[in-house]
């Protein structure tokens, strides 16, 4: 009996434990793969030369370099990417255990947060410290009179009030009659720590009248001497000089880090946005988009269309001009509404406005750094691909010629590849962000009606712009444009499958405007942007030269195309939309 | 020995009975109070199936511990006694229970028929209509209003306004609206209105709710519909009708965006 009870009990055991070996909590064992461009490089261009003297970085080292992997994403301060964090200077190092800083912006307001300050600069640059707490934005208010001594004399006046007494912590205050606030500590009779709600100007000679407006001081108003503003002030939870001594400790060989001092620049919990983004993007996107955003994960192959591969940096819906890349509003469009027609779905309301913020961080990341090791390969492959290679060695170089070629390549002309490589970087994705790359119509819609109509079809059918080329006769996506067969214009090879395609090599399949189905909005003005802007790298092409009345006309149309009876003729229903478009956003 | 699994076997029960008491108190069945009538109702039949099942429950683990505490006390060495079976004892577990069962599905017959039988369907929802149409698809609901004062109809029409995973409706009526499905089997599950119903493909089902408080309540995907069955929520937005009729103004207000904002607007 109590043999039988014994081997049940261990079986118990042992299931209890499998689950402590296998583990119950996130592995995130990732990492970011390379493109095929990258991989097609020789091998010395791929992994860069660090044998002796040499330290040369390859095409793999300058991506890894800049960002890193997933588990171990680099911050590099290049990118128009919002990595989260607030960067600051070191102010005053009164002692080992406490820092004051100065923000360049605000402080978040999140308490609960664990607060990492990184020193960036200076001789502790890339220490880490933990700060146990973070006293900010708060102002010291020295009295020109006794707090104690003005309320007696004020209650003494005023027998028969309520007897006032000490504000104390939390109270509120009015600065001026201006400015509101509340009452952070009393640390002595004369002195008050507050905290204001906006801006205080401090200007001299004006008289600082402070009046209570709360709590047991309330209606008291005491002028205030001097007004300063009391900096940010950080606990450690650690002692300085005891992490720096450990981090020398334990990083023989590499520098030694002392003591920070003022002016040295800090980082607070800096990559927080990046971080939450990609433990979002990795539990909601990466099965789609993939891990480096090359939208080929596990689920992509059942899908049709492809998900986006974001390495070519190119995104096909949005409200910027043919050049420019995709906004950020954009991106938070497409988590808004999702994609109709298509796999991706709509991710409002499971992600909230910081969760989304977060994810479209992290997804313009994963776009530069495809973007990035894109155009290295560009800088590298003509000459040093394997074929390139292959081709040289057929013409009469030797390896040995070429591997040095390579050599002084990477060690002359690769820093200003690289320059030339971010900064456009850097432009093109902040111009994408501005007023100037949206497309706005110089016009309001032309007001639908079936005259505006019948001029759509026929600039639809004109030979200008030709839309039933792709699009067909009738708008089902089927014009003779999908059956020719056409060369990949990088390869020059020719393609497998008839018909257009896109720059992901896949399919191209006219979109058939009959069905209703807008993926990137059924809005005027998204139809309007479609045309004028063209879906970039997809097959159709930008109109941007097409009169804006035109276009308008051409989107009346289109509109109409799902409710037409036969091709080119109006619908019997009346459309609507009779009622002058408002403005909103 | 005997005696100790006689009493282990007898302790579960109590510990179940005890947890079914407390667990309406503490919030361990339900999201939270019914927030439909009819939800309320539903609830209503829960808690007398609930209770009925207790009794009986009781009954026969307090049967069941008498056997298990015998054979414990009486020790081995008495033999056990034949019996051919008892006719009438057969007859009375059989015929009672069927009673019972009988009775529960009469009882809640027409709570059935209003949620599931179209002609027993508030008189309201027949008069009004669909509201907006539910379309399911892997993973987000979308949704299709009629243009402002016109009805819906299943063929899209040219006012038609979209939106997805916000569904937007009256409170205090009742309030129907078509369900389908673009792909494979979803099903709508408003959990604190207890509605829930299949979304078939090729079906257009009418499902209908009524809401007296105003609020966001979720909606989550009840069949299993894919990898992204698990995200696939959504929320109705119940609010008074004069601010359904402004959401929906300004959803066509924003489908009709051109992009042009003229100055008099901006003002606005």
């Amino acid at each position: 009996m109590l043999v039988q009870m014994n081997r049940h009990i261990a079986t118990l055991i042992a299931a209890a434990l499998m689950v402590f070996v296998a583990g119950c909590g996130e592995s995130l064992n990732s990492s970011f793969v390379y493109s095929e461009q990258t991989e097609s490089l020789m091998l010395e261009a791929q992994d860069g030369f660090h044998k002796g003297d040499d330290d040369l970085p390859g095409a793999k080292d300058l991506i890894d370099e800049r960002f890193g992997n997933p588990q171990s994403l680099k911050a590099w301060s290049k990118l128009p990417v919002d990595f989260g964090g607030v960067t600051g200077r070191v102010v005053e190092t009164p002692d080992s255990k406490t820092l004051i800083l100065n923000f360049d912006a605000e402080l978040p307001v999140q308490t609960d947060v664990p607060l990492n300050l990184q020193f960036v600069s200076g001789p502790a640059a890339t220490i880490v410290v933990k700060i146990d707490k973070l006293s900010s934005g708060a102002w010291a208010a020295s009295l020109s009179g006794n707090l104690e001594t003005l309320i007696r004399a004020h209650n003494d006046n005023n027998q028969g009030e309520d007897t006032k007494s000490i504000p104390i912590a939390g109270d509120d205050v009015v600065l001026n009659d201006d400015v509101k606030g509340r009452v952070v500590a009393t640390p002595d009779m004369k002195t008050l720590t507050l905290n204001f709600d906006e801006e205080v100007q401090v200007q001299s000679g004006e008289p600082l009248m402070l009046e209570f407006v709360t709590g047991p001081a309330a209606e008291i108003v005491v002028e205030i001497d001097k007004l300063s503003e009391v900096p940010p002030t950080a606990s450690l939870s650690g002692n300085l000089e005891t992490l720096i001594k450990a981090h020398n400790d334990n990083n023989q060989g590499e520098e030694t880090k002392s003591v920070p001092v003022a002016g040295d620049v800090v980082v607070l919990n800096g990559g927080v946005v990046l971080q939450h983004g990609r433990g979002l993007y990795m539990r909601h996107c990466s099965h789609c988009h993939g891990t480096s955003g090359d939208g080929n994960g596990p689920t992509a192959q059942y899908l049709v269309p492809r998900p986006r591969d974001y390495r070519q940096g190119v995104f096909k819906f949005t409200s910027t001009n043919d050049q420019a890349k995709i906004s950020r509003d954009d991106l938070h469009r497409v988590l808004k509404n999702g994609i109709p027609g298509t796999y991706m779905p709509s991710f409002v309301p499971m992600l909230n406005e910081d969760d989304k913020h977060a994810v479209v961080e992290y997804v313009r990341l994963l776009a530069m750094r495809g973007e990035f090791e894109k155009k290295i390969g560009v800088e590298l492959s003509p000459d040093f691909s394997k074929a390139a290679v292959t081709a040289r060695i057929e013409g009469g170089e030797s390896k040995p010629e070429i591997v040095e070629s390579l050599r002084e390549f990477l060690a002359e002309d690769m820093a200003d590849s690289l320059e030339f490589v971010s900064d456009d970087l850097e432009t093109a994705w902040t111009t994408a962000d501005t007023d100037g790359a949206v497309i706005t119509p110089d016009m309001s819609r032309v007001p639908d009606s079936p005259e505006s109509r019948r001029l759509g079809r026929e600039l639809y059918l004109s030979k200008g712009i030709n839309c039933a080329d792709c699009h067909g006769i009738a708008g089902k996506g089927d014009g003779p444009q999908t059956t020719i067969f056409e060369k990949n214009p990088v390869t020059q090879q020719l393609y497998d499958t008839p018909g257009l395609h896109d720059v992901w090599d896949n399919v191209n399949q006219p979109r058939n405007l009959t069905r209703g189905i807008y993926r990137g909005g059924r809005r005027p003005i998204d139809l309007f942007r479609r045309i004028h802007a063209g879906i970039k790298g997809s097959r159709m092409p930008s109109f941007k030269i097409v009169p804006h009345e035109q276009i308008w006309h051409i989107v009346n149309y289109v509109l109409s195309i799902p409710f037409e009876v036969e091709p080119g003729h109006a619908p019997v229903v009346n459309a609507s939309a009779e009622a002058t478009p408002q403005a909103s956003l | 020995m005997k005696k100790f699994w006689a009493l282990f076997f007898f302790f579960w029960p109590v510990v179940a009975i005890w947890s079914c008491w407390v667990a309406p108190a503490r919030g361990w069945w339900f999201p939270t109070e019914a927030m439909s009538p009819l939800g309320e109702r539903i609830d209503g039949l829960f808690y007398l199936i609930l209770g009925i099942v207790t009794v009986v429950f009781i009954g026969t683990q307090f049967a069941l511990g008498y056997v298990l505490w015998q054979s414990a006390v009486k020790g081995d060495d008495e033999k056990a006694e034949f019996s051919h079976g008892s006719h009438s004892l057969e007859l009375i577990w059989t015929v009672v229970p069927s009673f019972v069962l009988v009775f529960i599905a009469l009882y809640q017959m027409d709570v059935w028929a209003e949620f599931r039988v179209q002609s027993f369907y508030p008189n309201q929802t027949q008069e009004d209509g669909p509201r907006l149409e539910l379309t399911a698809r892997q993973f987000e609901w979308r949704v299709r209003y009629p243009e402002p004062g016109t009805e819906l109809k299943n063929q899209p029409q040219p006012g038609d306004l979209y939106a997805v995973n916000e569904m937007h409706v009256a409170t205090g009526r009742p309030v129907k609206f078509n369900l389908r499905t673009d792909d494979v089997q979803h099903a709508f599950f408003a959990p604190e209105l207890r509605v829930k119903q299949d979304a078939v493909a090729g079906l257009i089902i009418p499902v209908w709710f009524e809401i007296p408080k105003a609020g966001d309540y979720d909606v989550v995907c009840a069949e299993l519909c894919g990898w992204g069955h698990y995200k696939m929520r959504a929320t109705i937005v119940a609010e008074p009708q004069r601010q359904v009729d402004e959401y929906l103004s300004n959803l066509q207000s924003e489908q009709n965006f051109d992009g042009v904002v003229t100055v008099d607007d901006e003002d606005e």
